[in-house]
């Protein structure tokens, strides 16, 4: 396959050719580059040797060099000696001499010259310190690169130096780049040499892919060389070796799926042999940078974490693209919270948390190595996905016998590796699988047996598991128990001290000693215990039938806890002395049985069944022990339960039986029973039947040798209620001041309490009075009384009024309330004594006044006349017209009679108030009480209306004007007649005379307008109506010309009235004279009125 | 010899049916179902190649990513002239179908596991794949049972893959699942056109 035009497989080869060079042309190069050294010369003047060097590669051959003296030719040099004890001479070959090495100091060298100077010679002084050390040039030996990790890999041998023993070398080695071949890299390596031909090893990585340029190597050596003395010097350079890639004809970038470090700097080159655009990676463009030919690089700095499928670099090319992907990431965390443990001691489970993430997944994503070092074992943990959230788990299969273990996990990824160790003794650390397989079987009614199944070899240790023992309505109990450790995995306890009968419901979890975690739950198993013989007879009484033949037992059913299983029948048996009689079986619904018995004395039990066997017998006697000493007591319970006590009683031996019903109810009557032990001296009695306001009986039974004896009776409610009839009552007796009244018992269902009482109200009343006063209001005229003596069925009611009806009402009460009242009516009987003295009384005062008064008139008969009929002259006597008529004026004595201001009816003002109209008598409304204002603003002047009603009027006139004049004034009149006037009287008098008797007149007249009179008569005909005040009203409003008429507020004051007649007693003294209305402005009331009076 | 021969005929005639027992009699039908699952893959192949493109990253995933110079030389181009295209006898349009579509269920395999390397987090996306091949598949069978039907021989399965470059560099990988996702959506849409020919020209 083909990417056709991007992508072809890798056709390149390593640039891996060695540079070899021939020996004869590495001795020139050599040669070439000696270092020269000058050396001092003394010479003689003629002649004398220039450019002077001495060098030494291996200290053995020293080889000096010089230029010829000026003048001198070549070849005219034939010996070179040295002045030492051998004097040996060496001939020059070729301008220089290869001298043995000498020894330590100065040595003469003398230079023979056979031609041009006539045999003469050259001398010098030649020491090792003038003799340089230059090593032979060092020789590379392999050049080669992993492009895929852009490294370079250089070997070379040190056989330049290998004469030096134990002589430090220092390497230098440098890389050079195309296209300027700049240098990039220069590095020195020191070795120490040790006489072998050793080789060296150098490693590079380029931060440039090796692709993306051609890099030349070169290397160089200085030798240390501790026993010479003269000048050391760097070596030439080696040749250059070379790493090239030899590119595709597609393009191509480089690195290639490099993992790096997020934020290290990293440069990508594209290979291309046509021109590169740009260059990107991810969404970034970079600029380019151009290397050589074609090829170009981008270099990223700080690098950020890739995404799972790496970033992307892509160079744009003109009609393709070139890309790499480069994965950057972290090293992987040190593993956290590492935790070993083992469910069944074979595998061990390692878990921990990978920490932060690195970054890279697939084939880069981490691995685990879980490493024992103890037995030297190891498991690997390899994912490409990473788990996000998610503990890592490796499991460690347990060598046999090994309890201690010092696990250390190692995690590896591309860019680097972190470990962390746990050790464990794996005992410890026992996290045991859920048990299963629970099984539970049993070995009686209150044993069973519970197997179940955990998985693992648990041989060596102790398990200490815990059951879960769970029965409906009750707390779940838990029993921890310690067993062995198995190697089969199965387990089997006992479990005992159950209740039979029972449906239990068992689970269990295990854990291991010591303790290190519980394992979860195992599944609950429901199990049903076998059934036992029931624990008690069951709780038994019996009750005499009416007719006093039968016994009637009952018992009660055995509570689940003490029936022990599913109870089928009942056997009820009665034994006397001599005999034994048995009955046959009773099925379980039915709990009671009627023995017909030939004698009183028997012994009744009662044995219950279930299917394991009877129960023990319940046993009672069915004579009751006689007692003659009951009291009947009263109880009053709460909510619903009442309590009941009574004082220790030593006879009772076996227990206390409380029996209660409905006292309403006929015997026998049983609603239920309650035993209570013989210690106790009370009871609470409880029951859903109980309903408040019904009496129940409760009666006490002590125990004695199976027989009972009844103890106490009570009479209790659960509470009280108030009665729901009232007692019947009947008058037994009247007098003319008294009644005697008797009543009936209230029947129990309907007293619902005890009695504590009754309450008679009596008052005057008639029976067809419509308004009765309720009794609470506690009226006055109502009388009281309290009867707690509830034995007390008659009362006597004294005091009272004869010929009078009274109204008679009873009620009766208990702690729960008052019941309802019955009334009755009953009228007293007359008083003939009272009579007799009412009517004598007045006959004699009668008879008195009568004697008195004509006692008097006779005695007094001649002032009598005198004062009321005088004697009247005889006017022909008077000589009175006989004289002059001034004569007869000055002389009062001469007057005949003397016309006074007659007051025909008293009036007498008892005081005046100026307050708010009170009315006290509530069913007596006065219309005029309640329009004040009307009339008020009808006439605003002073207008006095005064209503009159028996016994007591007040009248409140509203009187803005007369404010100003000392304010509103109020009269109390009282009448000279004590009755008020039948209403229909006005009407009988207006009958016989309408105009005259439409109203009250005045008994004097006064001097009126006649047409203002007979207006006056026709309105008054027009409303003849209503009511008439006595006073004209015309007249008043004609004497108050100031007044505005209205003939409506005519017709009000008219019409207004009241049952009783008001005006007959109002306006009695009209005005004097005239100057009276003149004189306070048209203002007329009653405050002017007395002001005026003193005057008059 | 002639009455050999008849019998043989009639063997064959016999058998044929049994040989093959899913080949209808009428074309039409492997058609039209060849045709409805064409239709159907053409409904997923943009989404499949988008959830390609968003695994990838930048610049691949950047929207409106498109590259239509990469080819495969393994895979056979889609797009073909019109004026070809039309020239096609059925032999031939059935054939280059098949063909297509068996190099691309062999790709959709590469592919994947490329992915399960490089998205090895990322289910959706290989299921996509996953199921893309299996549809591949499953047309490269409806238009064996058309050509069945039409009487014609099926082309040997070849191994259109040969050589797998397992040497392939992640960008290479990358490129190489967007070219096989593209071709699928190309060779879906010109299958969906081929069949449409096919069933007009062999109605029900």
């Amino acid at each position: 396959m083909d990417v056709s035009l991007c992508w072809r497989p890798p056709a390149w080869t390593v640039g891996e050719k060695r540079m070899r060079t021939a020996p004869t042309l590495r001795r020139l190069l050599s040669a070439l580059t000696l270092l020269h050294v000058m050396v001092q010369v003394n010479s003689q003047k003629r002649g004398a040797l220039r450019d002077l060097k001495c060098t030494t590669n291996n200290l053995q051959v020293w080889d000096c060099a010089w230029k010829a003296p000026l003048g001198a030719g070549h070849g005219t040099v034939n010996e070179v000696c040295i002045d030492d004890r051998l004097h040996s001479c060496y001939p020059l070959e070729k301008g220089n001499v290869k001298i043995p090495a000498l020894p330590p100091g100065d040595h003469e060298v003398i230079v023979n010259y056979l031609h041009g100077f006539n045999g003469s010679s050259a001398k010098f002084i030649l020491n090792e310190q003038n003799v340089s050390l230059i090593p032979n040039t060092p020789e590379i030996l392999t050049l080669s690169a992993d492009f895929s990790t852009s490294t370079l890999y250089l070997t070379w041998d040190d056989r330049s130096c290998a004469f030096a023993h134990h002589s430090k070398v220092t390497w230098e080695i440098k890389v050079l780049r195309t296209p300027r071949m700049e240098l990039i890299n220069l590095v020195t390596f020191n070795t120490t040499l040790n006489g072998r031909d050793t080789v060296h090893y150098w490693r590079w990585t380029s931060d440039l892919p090796l692709q993306c340029a051609t890099h030349y190597v070169g290397i160089r050596c200085y030798l240390d060389h501790l026993h010479f003395a003269g000048p050391k010097e760097w070596s030439a350079w080696s040749p250059l070796m070379n790493i090239s890639w030899a590119p595709e004809s597609e393009a191509k970038a480089f690195p290639q799926d490099k993992v790096v470090l997020v934020g290290s700097n990293i440069t990508f080159c594209c290979v291309s042999q046509t021109k590169v655009l740009s260059g990107q990676i991810g969404k970034t463009f970079y600029p380019l940078i151009h290397l050589y030919g074609q090829n170009v690089a981008i270099h990223i700095q700080n690098i950020s974490v890739s995404e799972n499928s790496g970033t992307n670099v892509v160079f744009m090319i003109e009609d393709n693209v070139c890309g790499t992907v480069v994965f950057a990431g972290y090293p992987p965390d040190v593993p956290q919270k590492l935790n070993c443990e083992t469910h069944d001691l074979k595998d061990i489970i390692c878990n921990w948390n990978p920490g932060r993430p690195t970054g890279l997944v697939g084939p880069r994503n981490t691995n685990y190595t879980l490493l024992d070092s103890f037995s030297g074992k190891s498991v690997t943990f390899k994912r490409f996905e990473t788990l996000t959230n998610e503990s890592y788990q490796l499991l460690f299969q347990m060598p046999p016998h090994q309890e201690i273990y010092n696990l250390t996990l190692t995690a590896r990824n591309p860019l680097g590796q972190s470990e962390s160790a746990i050790l464990v003794n794996i005992t410890e650390r026992v996290c045991p699988h859920t048990p299963t397989s629970l099984k539970v079987k049993d070995i009686n009614s209150t044993v069973v047996t519970l197997s179940w199944h955990l998985p693992g070899n648990f041989a060596r240790i102790n398990l200490v598991c815990q059951i879960e023992i769970w029965k409906p309505n009750s707390k779940q109990e838990l029993q921890n128990i310690t067993i062995k450790g198995v190697e089969n995995s199965s387990y089997l306890v006992v479990v005992d001290k159950l209740n039979p009968y029972t449906t239990y419901t068992f689970r269990i979890r295990c854990s291991t000693e010591p303790f290190w975690k519980w394992s979860k739950w195992s599944s609950g198993k429901r199990h049903l215990t076998t059934e036992a013989i029931p624990s008690k007879g069951p709780d038994t009484w019996r009750e005499w039938s009416s007719d006093g033949r039968n016994l009637i037992i009952y018992w009660k059913p055995l509570p689940i806890s003490e029936a022990n299983g599913k109870i089928l029948s009942y056997n009820v048996s009665c034994s006397s002395h001599e005999e034994v009689q048995s009955m046959s079986e009773i099925l379980d619904p039915q709990h009671r049985a009627e023995l017909q018995l030939v004698k009183d004395d028997y012994i009744i039990s009662v044995v219950a069944k279930n299917s394991a066997g009877p129960s023990p017998p319940s046993r009672i006697a069915s004579m009751e022990i006689p007692n003659d000493d009951l009291t009947v007591e009263q109880a009053v319970g709460l909510g619903k339960k009442i309590r009941l006590s009574w004082p220790p009683d030593p006879n009772v031996t076996c227990d206390y039986v409380i029996k209660w019903c409905n006292s309403s109810r006929s015997e026998p009557c049983l609603m239920d029973w309650k035993k209570v032990p013989s210690n106790s001296t009370e009871a609470v009695i409880e029951s859903d039947q109980f309903r408040p306001g019904v009496r129940y009986n409760f009666f006490l039974y002590g125990c004695r040798s199976q027989g009972y004896q009844l103890l106490r009776s009570i009479i209790g409610y659960i509470e009280e209620l108030a009665p729901i009839v009232a007692p019947n009552f009947t008058v037994e007796d009247t007098s003319a001041d008294s009644i005697l009244v008797r009543w009936e018992d209230i029947p129990v269902e309907e007293l619902r309490g005890f009695l504590r009482g009754y309450l008679f109200y009596f008052q005057k009343g008639e029976r067809d009075t419509p308004k009765m006063r309720s009794l609470e209001t506690g009226h006055s005229d109502i009388k009281v009384k309290n009867i707690t003596d509830t034995s007390q069925k008659t009362l006597r009611i004294a005091d009272l009024q004869g010929k009078t009806s009274y109204r008679l009402v009873l009620r009766a009460y208990t702690d729960g309330g008052l019941g309802p009242e019955k009334s009755m009516f009953v009228v007293t009987k007359e008083n003939s004594v009272g009579l007799i003295i009412a009517i004598l009384i007045p006959v004699a005062v009668a008879v008195i006044v009568g004697v008195v008064t004509s006692t008097l008139c006779y005695r007094k008969r001649e002032w009598i006349k005198e004062t009321f009929y005088p004697d009247i002259p005889n006017p022909e006597n008077c000589k009175a017209l006989q004289f002059q008529k001034s004569v007869c004026e000055g002389s009062n004595a001469l007057k005949t009679l003397e016309m006074n201001p007659c007051t025909p009816n008293d009036v007498e003002v008892l005081e005046t108030r100026s307050i708010i109209p009170k009315i006290e008598d509530t069913e007596i409304i006065s219309p005029v009480a309640e329009r004040p204002e009307e009339i008020s603003e009808a006439e605003p002047e002073n207008h006095v209306v005064v209503s009159y009603c028996p016994p007591i009027i007040e009248e409140e006139i509203a009187n803005p004007a007369a404010d100003d004049a000392g304010g509103t004034s109020q009269v109390v009149y009282i009448d000279v007649q004590s009755m008020c006037q039948p209403q229909a009287r006005p009407e009988d008098e207006q009958d016989i005379d309408p105009i005259v008797g439409a109203g009250y007149k005045p008994q004097m007249r006064l001097p009126i307008n006649s047409a203002v009179e007979e207006t006056a008569a026709e309105n008054d005909a027009d409303s003849t109506a209503g009511y008439r005040p006595q006073a004209n009203v015309n007249t008043w409003n004609l004497v108050s010309p100031d007044s505005p008429r209205s003939t409506d507020s005519n017709s009000e004051i008219v019409s207004f009235g009241s049952p009783c007649s008001v005006n007959s007693r109002q306006f009695l003294i009209p005005p004097k004279d005239d100057d009276s209305p003149k004189s306070n402005g048209g203002a007329w009331s009653f405050t002017n009125f007395f002001q005026n009076k003193p005057n008059d | 010899m002639a009455c050999h021969r008849g019998w043989s005929l009639y063997l064959l005639s016999l058998l044929l049916p049994l040989l093959s027992p899913a080949a209808p009699i009428s074309p039409a039908e492997p058609i039209s179902q060849a045709y409805s699952l064409a239709l159907y893959m053409q409904k997923n192949t943009s989404t499949l190649l988008q959830t390609y493109l968003q695994y990838q990253g930048s610049p691949f995933s950047d929207p409106g990513f498109s590259a239509p110079e990469l080819q495969l030389s393994s895979l056979p181009p889609a797009a073909v002239s019109f004026r070809i295209w039309h020239a096609l006898d059925d032999v031939e349009r059935l054939s280059r179908g098949q063909e297509a579509f068996l190099a691309l269920s062999q790709h959709l395999q590469l592919v994947g596991d490329d992915q399960s390397d490089l998205n090895p987090g990322s289910p959706i996306l290989l299921a996509q794949l996953a199921t893309a091949r299996l549809r591949a598949q499953g047309l490269l069978g409806n238009m064996a049972a058309i050509m069945t039907a039409l009487g014609l021989p099926i082309p040997p399965e070849e191994d259109t893959l040969g050589l797998v470059p397992f040497g392939a560099s992640a960008f290479e990988r990358k490129c190489r699942g967007y070219i096989v996702t593209r071709e699928y959506g190309h060779w879906t849409d010109r299958a969906v056109r081929d069949l449409a020919l096919l069933k007009a020209k062999y109605p029900a």
